[in-house]
């Protein structure tokens, strides 16, 4: 594809190094997005995606040794960067064309603002808007994304799906011409993808042009001018049929009956301190031996306040977690977030952190790194995998531990194909051996093909606004 | 819940800057040991007096001890000594000179703990932004109130994750030497990381402001608190010139 006469943004890249690195990421990369267009680039954990979103945002190349080869057609303009003379870019005038939604959405959170109607602010604060009109804008967008709950709450508190629903919210009041979405909706609950893909089709409608970065075709993909294929850092044309997918597979009971209970909630209740009300309310759950048990329900729900208060990182206000897995110490959980479980400077140090030095989990390490297929990443920092083998390299941490209960936060996010696959064995292997996992996901496909019943959590509502308390529900 | 000052930021400055210099100048201990009183007074109100006590103790012990260590112990000019041996000497006016000195630093420490403690961090960046400042300023002022909330969330998080994976520290001071060593490496890393991951985003979004900008957040303001602002930095200037003036014009 070449430039077309009429595109918003073009881009002709011969090719992008990162400073110190020993190959090209992107290479041999052509992009013509036109007014209202859908273009979905789908490749791997590592292929290049989240380095082509930077580039297209303007954040890349940096000038500390970043090579970029590349001609760029935007607003009328023609950018042209060559390898040691990379244009110097302003990065709000190229923001207010190009808008991007990282893949981490934390990044875009700025931490200074006190409520989410101050953070979707910020952009217009600084571009000089009145107070009356951010005002509107705001209510206008709260109006369509059913934000009114969250306008006031500290967005240091939200939870990582809507932290993603705020940043995408912030890119649509800014409404720049071209949307670049890694992973728009990882992590959101079904209502509030639904409510994110509305309006980006309004906004296409409205002539924004969009960039989906994704690891797989799915149904945000549907309607897509374009689908690129991005492998080793090189695009190829897709067909842009959706593929038919199988229906999801229910997983095999290894459950037997009367199984060990290895975890168990009963009559639950967890707030924090300074919260309005509690977060969790008259959770009862049981889980067994052999069995793997889905966490489901709308962001904030409390779904990874039950995952850390099995972990015993909080101390429930009222009932009782219990179980033998438990009371042994053996439960293990992988948090959301990778980055906040990684704190070594090697893959293999990282593993082997807190270990006893002469335990048998010690001489676990070399399979487990095998087994998830890192045993080549070893020595290499953390930090510098792709993101989901960093999420891979936080699970390592927490299997080499044989846990009885495997507790998994969104496992999925920013996972790709290989990475799922390593997840769905080691899964496997935990309810082999007698174990259990309990999951918290929005991935309704992983749900489904990994769990073997469902305990949904309510929104969670102020006491005595509806018949359904926070935190409690029945399970499928 | 604490409690936090309804005023504009800028007059809870204004007024703390006002008394702080008066009472510097003043040097009359009484007038000294009210201001500390009343410092406590309000922040009993805000109901952080404990947190006050607190902080101005962590402070103002190393500070009270050097001026007691120099001027109290080790006077040289003061003739009623008290105690001598050595190169200690003690003295009447040098006991005087250190307990003048370290009312005037209790002050000063009292008043600036007790604005943090009345003024919210958010209305002072607003109240900031919104004035003609340079808009560098509010950027620097925010960078500066939140890094420290934000890396006790992330050290909270790591010891979260580290206490996961076995790693628990115990209590005491080993303990407590086991926690800086275990989460600072990563608390750094991870804070210049984050920064870096930040930055970009935040440049984008035109943060600092580069010209004309406005805040969604009003600050609450009234012709009455610019009046006592502007009275309170006259106070500011001129209480200590009619305080030291009489001495002045006697030492001419």
């Amino acid at each position: 594809m070449s430039a077309g006469q009429n595109a918003v943004l073009g881009l002709e890249l011969a090719r992008f190094r990162y400073a110190g690195a020993s190959r090209d990421t992107l290479s041999g990369i052509s992009l013509s997005l036109a007014p209202g267009s859908l273009t979905v680039v789908l490749g791997d954990s590592g292929s290049g995606k989240s380095t082509l979103g930077a580039v297209l945002a303007g954040m890349l190349p940096r000038h500390d040794g970043d090579a970029l080869d590349a001609t760029l057609h935007l607003a009328g303009q023609e950018i042209r960067h060559r390898p040691g003379a990379a244009v110097r870019i302003d990065p709000v005038g190229w923001a207010r064309q190009v808008g991007l939604l990282p893949q981490d959405a934390r990044h875009f959170l700025s931490g200074v603002r006190a409520t989410v109607a101050e953070e979707l602010a910020l952009g217009l604060e600084n571009a000089g808007v009145p107070r009356a009109q951010m005002r509107r804008r705001i209510a206008a967008l709260a109006d369509q994304l059913e934000l009114h709950e969250l306008l006031q709450r500290d967005p240091a508190k939200l939870s990582g799906g809507q932290e993603r629903l705020v940043a995408l919210a912030a890119l649509g009041l800014d409404a720049p011409a071209v949307l670049v979405l890694d992973e728009p909706l990882a992590g959101l609950d079904s209502p509030a993808a639904a409510r994110i893909w509305e309006l980006l089709d309004r906004l296409r409608g409205g002539g924004t042009a969009l960039v989906l970065l994704a690891r797989a075709l799915d149904r945000l993909a549907a309607g897509a001018d374009t689908v690129l294929a991005l492998r080793e850092g090189s695009c190829h044309a897709m067909d842009t049929a959706l593929p038919t997918s199988a229906a999801p597979v229910a997983p095999a009971a290894r459950r037997a009956p009367g199984a060990e209970l290895l975890l168990g909630f009963s009559g639950v209740g967890i707030g924090y301190p300074g919260s309005a009300g509690p977060v969790v309310q008259g959770l009862d759950l049981k889980v067994r031996a052999g069995e793997c048990v889905g966490l489901a329900g709308p962001n904030g729900s409390g779904k990874t306040t039950v995952l850390k208060a099995a972990a015993g990182l909080l101390r429930p206000g009222a009932g009782q977690v219990h179980g033998s897995s438990l009371a042994a110490g053996t439960v293990g959980l992988l948090l959301q977030n990778p980055s906040d479980q990684l704190f070594e400077r090697t893959v293999a140090r990282e593993v082997a952190f807190g270990l006893p030095k002469r335990g048998p989990e010690v001489a676990r390490i070399p399979a487990v790194l095998a087994s998830l297929g890192l045993d080549g990443h070893a020595q290499a920092h953390p930090y510098e995998l792709p993101a989901s083998a960093r999420r891979i390299v936080a699970l390592a941490t927490v299997l080499v531990r044989e846990p009885g209960v495997l507790l998994l936060d969104e496992p999925t996010e920013a996972l790709d194909a290989d990475g799922l696959a390593r997840l769905h064995a080691a899964l496997a292997a935990v309810l082999d051996r007698g174990g259990a996992v309990l999951l918290a996901t929005h991935d309704e496909a992983f749900m489904a093909a990994t769990a073997h019943r469902v305990h949904r959590m309510g929104p969670a509502v102020p006491a005595g606004t509806g018949p359904v308390a926070p935190g409690r529900v029945g399970e499928l | 819940m604490p409690r936090t000052c309804q005023l504009h930021p800028f007059t809870v400055l204004a007024l703390a800057a006002a008394v702080t210099a008066t009472t510097t100048a003043a040097g009359r201990w009484w007038l000294s040991v009210a201001v500390l009183l009343a410092c406590l007074l309000l922040a009993a109100w805000a109901r952080r007096a404990r947190r006050l006590a607190g902080l101005a103790a962590a402070i103002l012990a190393p500070a009270w001890g050097s001026q007691l260590l120099i001027h109290g112990m080790a006077d040289t000019a003061g003739g009623h000594v008290l105690a001598a041996a050595g190169p200690l000497r003690i003295t009447a006016e040098g006991l005087a000179t250190a307990g003048a000195l370290g009312l005037r630093t209790g002050v000063l420490v009292a008043a600036g703990l007790l604005c943090t403690l009345l003024i919210d961090r958010h209305e002072l960046i607003a109240a900031v932004d919104l004035s003609p400042a340079p808009p560098q300023l509010g950027y620097l002022l925010a960078a500066t109130l939140f890094l420290l909330p934000a890396l006790e969330r992330r050290q909270r998080a790591i010891g979260q994750a580290q206490s996961l994976r076995g790693a628990t520290p115990g209590g005491g001071p080993r303990g407590w030497f086991r926690r800086v060593r275990l989460r600072s490496v990563p608390l750094v890393l991870g804070a210049l990381q984050d920064a870096a991951d930040r930055s970009a985003h935040l440049a984008a979004r035109g943060f600092p402001a580069a010209g004309p900008h406005t805040r969604l957040r009003e600050v609450q303001d009234s012709a009455a608190q610019r009046r006592v602002r502007r009275i309170a930095l006259a106070c500011t200037v001129l209480g200590p010139v009619a305080v030291l003036a009489p001495s002045w014009m006697g030492a001419a």
